[in-house]
């Protein structure tokens, strides 16, 4: 007889679900989990001999000190707050997108191209086109995983994982290949496209892509919070088993929450095409979609929260690599604080009971040692 | 097509894979425990930073293996803290690890070498070479086996007594009862969070030591983001090798032998598209893995 | 010592619980050599007071004294082990993919050659250990094979072979078909006897106490209400002490059922999650207005069964017939439209979603009615929150809210919850599996009132439990099931429960449909 036993880890890992809610005792340990956090950060800075209040103010100013800096800092918030919220619509119904690096790459290919080969169309045909193929291409490529965790049970979080790297190098593939280019940059990649978002506060990032992305993050809020789709995800998330029994499609909801984050994905690319490069280069993200994925996960997947640590995020991000020019530090520190964040966050619970375990410990010794001197 | 399918391609494999054998190996000991830790990958890099760092700092790689094996029980005991003790998202805090990984090995990389990208120099000594002399003189094997790098043989000997370790050892036992049921394990006496934390050591001393393997055996440097998800692929090893250490290594082979085949294919086949192989390939096997088990389930089977 | 001096002696023992005082004030002497049972209806706190014995909880009151010796501050279940106290629990805490003698040397195994196990000296150890107490096992099987019967032999071998002198079993009975109920009791009487061990027997079943024990102990709401010999008391007068008050139990049904046929079964199969076939080959047909109890001991193919009608496991043959529609394809979700409600049996799996409101779980299955919905997609939360309380104080489901999480409901509350979720959708089929287990009393009759509303109503009902008495009291028709297979089937009135459980073991095969 055949045995087939699900490894325990796995079984674990299927069990992750997004749990608590937000609430105000959450909020005030992020805050002190932030506060621990710089002061981790100060400590490395002490330790190789910077000044941390000096590398601070240059981090804030860096962030938020000019209009530039600050319109950097805002494009940045809506890279991490829309790829936070393409975790958190498929984390909501239960599956976990940790693709999105590889969606976001076809996205923007699939935009350049678009965008390079319309050369002569109207603008806003151009726009409208390289958006649909992008978040098309997002989407198909989030679809793959999807389909083989609800049909199959193949693990998502492994399957995404590997498909990011799969994708990087495919697109690379097709950018020194098929698609390789006369013109001369640092990086290769396509061709230029025809049109681009012009920027809104010069020499900035900040661009017109930003209406595109408050767009969108408005209809996930609106489809996570007040939607009756959001109301059956959340239930899926929650507890699959029960979505089914109750007559909830979860098949088909845990396969369109994770469509749903890959054409999120796939949209982040195209406003980096269209936004920033002009085009497709083969280093087009740095990791964005893990910096969003860490925002979601620190909010608990809540829509609101994301968008909110999305810019708090985004400065300590903007902010750091200014911090590397004006105060000689290098930026990888704030990666660390970030980090910090997230390990304090994480155990959050768990070291606030130990904490109360704690002091009940000593609570009883006083109240002992108090009797033992009556 | 010679130059391509030739015993250096076996001994290719054999060194391709041992970075992924031995972080496998690490993984599947979480994964026993109930865990499944994708900070492999994150502990497998700065496995690689500490090895650089260790065998620069004193000239010896002996340091070098001693600094990962210090930096692998540390991380152990990280992870033990965060995922068991105050019971956080295991996920969580492994993507967490990685990204404090990417951050730290940077930083230091700018802080202590000064440099951008990657560091190497004449000053890393590599991992040693061992040759048998008995072993050469078999014609085939001899060439394939021998002559590889210190922790080649390391991983296999790990192999043989991780097995050992699970399967034919009362430790092994409570390991494996801690992730099974762990109710069990406490009903009996012995504190299941002990055997994680054991697992989680040495998940976080293997998966170190991985590293050390990419940065003074593949190569003699160490360069920013080397581990190139290979921890995720181990993962993926552990998941299909079914938690068993033998097949979790023929897994790892398996991908070894892929990426081996695809560096030595870049002639006639774009190196794009050999470097992606691994990856689709391991996707495709996990996808094979779940119809065969689909189709043995679906053969009836008569009675108890 | 002398015989009859107490082996174990429980002083002013006090537990609270966050919730309530789990155990009050309780004092109780056990004597060497005795069987003893505790009873109590569910949440009395049998089980707390036995977990204190065994260093699960600690007392917040009061001490417990094992052979003359005071329990220690850091009283823990290895500590009782040491003492001599051995527990076998309700679920049991086996390893499933170790072998029997694993599991039973789990933390103790036998070491050769300084690290490796040695399995030969243990299998011999287990195989001499099961003969000197007369409960035979193969050593080498795996646990996960074995019959939930054997498992439990499994447990209390496990139990003897660290030296246990003091046996506490858990509600050992509920899983165990009638034969094997009997066969473990017998077992156990043999070895008090001639091992002279102390067995405490926790239950809430009266022919068991009656059956088994020398005295037993009577608790309520915490509080031991009594002890007795069994000799000088029946069932009735412990019932009346459980309670606080004599049970009536009325007969509550009333009117015929109609010969429509509503769902038919034919040659249906299924497999269990294990890829096992647990359903092989069932007929039945359900009419208007009547409840068909379904007899069987638990893991006889009773939740494959049901989950097969409502589409939740795919069939592996036959078909489900509803209202001459063939529904053996369709989804769970089709089925529900088609007019189909379940209350399954594992409620935390699949009958609610405990990190999910009260509001939540109360509505799945409406969401998309145009009550809850504004311009076809926007949820009315409002509205449903309204809707929820109502059907709270319908059903008398108390909550300290609707927004609540539902696992912060007890386990009748949430059982209400559940069955005023599926009664709401009112249906002409009720698929019921299990639906007073772990219930309190004052809730299971409410509940058997809401299902013969149902009937009276004229629906098709599917009753399945583990409670013969249940089943005798509600049902209009009886079937038996054994090993995935109907193997009788009676009109209620003309079978007594000693024939039906002659039935439930696979005595007779006679099926009439």
């Amino acid at each position: 007889m055949s045995r087939l036993r699900i490894l325990p880890a796995l079984k674990a890992l299927i069990a992750i679900k997004p749990k608590q809610k937000l609430t105000a005792q959450y909020l005030l340990s992020l805050f002190i989990a932030i506060v621990l956090a710089f002061l981790v950060g100060a400590g490395i800075m002490l330790l190789c001999g910077y000044d941390p209040i000096e590398c601070y103010a240059a981090l804030f100013r860096g962030a938020l000190g000019k209009p530039r800096a600050f319109g950097n800092t805002l494009a940045k918030t809506a890279t991490l707050c829309l790829t936070g919220l393409a975790m958190s619509v498929a984390a909501k119904a239960g599956i976990f997108n940790v693709g999105g690096e590889g969606q976001l790459y076809f996205g923007g290919l699939a935009a350049a191209v678009v965008g390079a080969r319309l050369a002569g169309a109207p603008a806003w045909v151009i726009v409208v086109c390289a958006l649909l193929a992008a978040v098309f291409a997002g989407g198909l490529y989030a679809w793959v995983p999807g389909i083989l965790k609800v049909k199959l049970k193949v693990n998502e979080v492994v399957t995404t994982i590997l498909l990011n790297s799969a994708a990087i190098y495919f697109c690379s593939y097709l950018t020194n290949g098929p698609l390789k280019t006369a013109e001369r940059g640092i990086s290769s990649g396509t061709d230029s496209i025809a049109v681009s978002f012009s920027p809104i506060i010069r020499l900035s990032n900040l661009n017109g892509s930003i209406w595109i992305a408050f767009a969108a993050a408005l209809i996930i809020w609106y489809l996570m919070t007040r939607s009756t789709a959001g109301f059956e995800m959340k239930i899926t998330g929650a507890n699959e088993r029960f979505a089914k029994y109750g007559g909830i499609r979860a098949d088909r909801l845990m396969i369109a929450g994770m469509v749903i984050s890959g054409m999120l994905c796939g949209l982040v690319g195209m406003i980096e095409v269209f936004g920033i490069h002009k085009r497709f280069i083969t280093n087009l993200s740095a990791g964005y979609y893990f910096d969003g994925m860490l925002v979601a996960m620190i909010m608990r997947y809540q829509p609101f929260g994301v968008i909110v640590m999305s810019f708090f995020f985004a400065i300590l991000t903007i902010g750091g690599s200014a911090m590397e020019l004006s105060a000689g530090i290098s930026g990888e520190v704030i990666l660390i604080v970030q980090a910090v964040i997230i390990f304090f966050m994480a155990a959050e619970g768990g070291i606030r009971q130990s904490l109360r375990v704690w002091s009940a410990k000593r609570r009883v010794k006083r109240t002992h040692a108090k009797e033992a001197g009556v | 097509m010679s130059d391509v399918f030739n015993l250096l391609l076996l001994q290719n494999t054999l060194r391709t894979a041992t970075p992924v054998v031995l972080c496998a190996l690490g993984c599947l000991m979480t994964e026993r425990v109930g865990i499944m830790n994708i900070g492999v990958e994150g502990m497998m890099l700065m496995g690689a930073f500490f090895a650089v760092l260790g065998s620069y700092l004193y000239g010896s790689w002996v340091m070098g293996i001693v600094f990962v094996i210090v930096l692998g029980i540390l991380l152990g005991l990280f992870y033990y803290l965060f995922s068991i003790k105050f019971r956080s998202d295991e996920f969580v805090i492994g993507v967490a690890i990685n990204i404090l990984a990417g951050g730290l090995t940077v930083f230091l990389l700018r802080t202590l070498f000064g440099v951008k990208g990657s560091f190497s120099g004449p000053g890393i000594v590599p991992l040693p070479t061992l040759h048998f002399t008995w072993l050469e003189s078999i014609p085939v094997l001899g060439t394939i086996l021998s002559g590889n790098t210190l922790l080649v043989y390391v991983s296999w000997v790990l192999v043989i007594l991780c097995w050992l370790l699970l399967y034919k050892t009362p430790l092994g036992f409570h390991l494996r009862a801690s992730g099974e049921a762990p109710e069990a394990l406490r009903a009996a006496g012995k504190n299941p969070d002990r055997m994680k934390m054991l697992a989680s050591v040495l998940c976080g001393i293997m998966a170190s030591l991985s590293g050390a393997h990419l940065s003074l055996g593949y190569l003699t440097m160490f360069s920013e983001n080397m581990s190139a998800s290979r921890g995720f692929v181990a993962v993926a090893c552990v998941i299909f090798g079914g938690g068993n250490p033998p097949r979790v290594f023929l897994a790892a082979l398996l991908f070894g032998f892929i990426d081996a085949l695809g560096l030595r294919m870049q002639k006639y086949i774009p190196a794009d598209i050999t470097a992606m192989a691994p990856y689709v390939v391991t996707v495709v096997m996990m996808v094979v893995v779940v119809l065969m088990k689909r189709r043995k389930k679906r053969q009836p089977q008569e009675g108890r | 010592m002398t015989e009859n001096a107490p082996i174990v002696r429980f002083e002013h023992v006090s537990v609270r619980f966050p919730s309530a005082l789990a155990n009050d004030d309780v004092s109780l002497a056990i004597r060497r050599g005795e069987a003893f049972a505790l009873v109590g209806e569910n949440g009395a706190g049998k089980t707390t007071l036995m977990n204190v014995l065994y260093g699960l909880v600690r007392p917040a009151l009061g001490t417990v004294i094992i052979k003359g010796e005071k329990i220690s501050q850091r009283h823990d279940p290895m500590r009782a082990i040491a003492m001599g106290v051995g527990m076998v629990h309700q679920h049991f805490k086996l390893v499933p993919s170790f072998t029997v003698a694993q599991n039973i040397a789990l933390g103790s195994e036998p070491v050769k050659n300084l690290v490796f196990y040695d399995q030969k000296r243990l299998n011999r150890e287990v195989l001499a250990l099961s003969k000197r107490f007369g409960l035979p096992v193969n050593p080498g099987d795996v646990v996960d094979d074995l019959s939930v019967g054997l498992q439990q032999r499994v447990e209390i071998l496990k139990a003897l072979h660290r030296g246990a002198d003091i046996l506490v079993l858990d509600e050992p009975t509920a899983v165990l078909s009638p034969a094997e109920t009997d066969e473990l009791f017998e077992v156990l009487r043999s070895i008090v006897r001639e091992q002279s061990m102390t067995v405490i027997l926790i239950t809430h079943k009266l022919h068991e106490v009656m059956q088994f024990s020398d005295r037993v102990g009577v608790m309520k709401q915490g509080r031991l209400v009594g002890i007795v010999n069994t000799s000088e008391t029946d069932e009735k007068q412990l019932a009346a002490m459980m309670v606080g008050r004599e049970l009536l139990f009325r007969d509550l049904r009333a009117g015929e059922p109609s010969d429509r046929e509503v769902l038919t079964i034919s040659g249906l199969r299924a497999m269990d999650d294990r890829g096992l076939e647990a359903v092989k080959g069932i007929d039945l047909k359900l009419h208007a207005g009547e409840i068909v109890g379904v007899c069987g001991v638990e893991g006889n193919g009773q939740t494959e069964l049901t989950e097969c009608i409502m589409g939740i496991r795919p069939q592996t043959g036959g078909t489900v017939t509803l209202n001459g529609r063939n529904i053996s394809r369709l989804k769970p979700r089709e089925i529900r439209g088609m007019g189909v409600s379940f209350i399954p049996s594992d409620r935390m799996r699949t009958g609610l979603s405990a990190e999910a409101t009260v509001m939540e779980n109360m509505l799945v299955g409406k969401q998309r009615q145009t009550e809850f919905r504004r311009f076809g997609v926007q949820f009315r939360k409002r509205r449903a929150t309204s809707y929820a309380k109502a059907l709270s104080e319908q059903f008398d489901v108390r909550s300290g809210g609707v927004d609540l999480p539902m696992k912060s409901l007890s386990g009748g509350n949430m059982q209400k919850a559940i069955i005023a979720r599926e009664f709401s959708f009112d249906t002409p089929v009720l698929i019921i599996n299990q639906p007073t287990r772990g219930v309190d009393i004052g809730a299971i009759e409410f509940i058997h009132e809401k299902i013969l509303q149902k009937r009276a109503a004229g629906c098709a009902i599917l009753l399945v439990s583990a409670d013969l008495d249940e089943l005798f009291r509600l049902s209009d028709r009886l079937v038996t099931l054994y090993e995935g297979r109907l193997t009788g089937s009676f009109v209620n009135g003309e079978i007594t429960r000693q024939e039906i459980s002659y039935y439930m073991t696979g005595g007779r095969q006679e099926v009439r449909a």
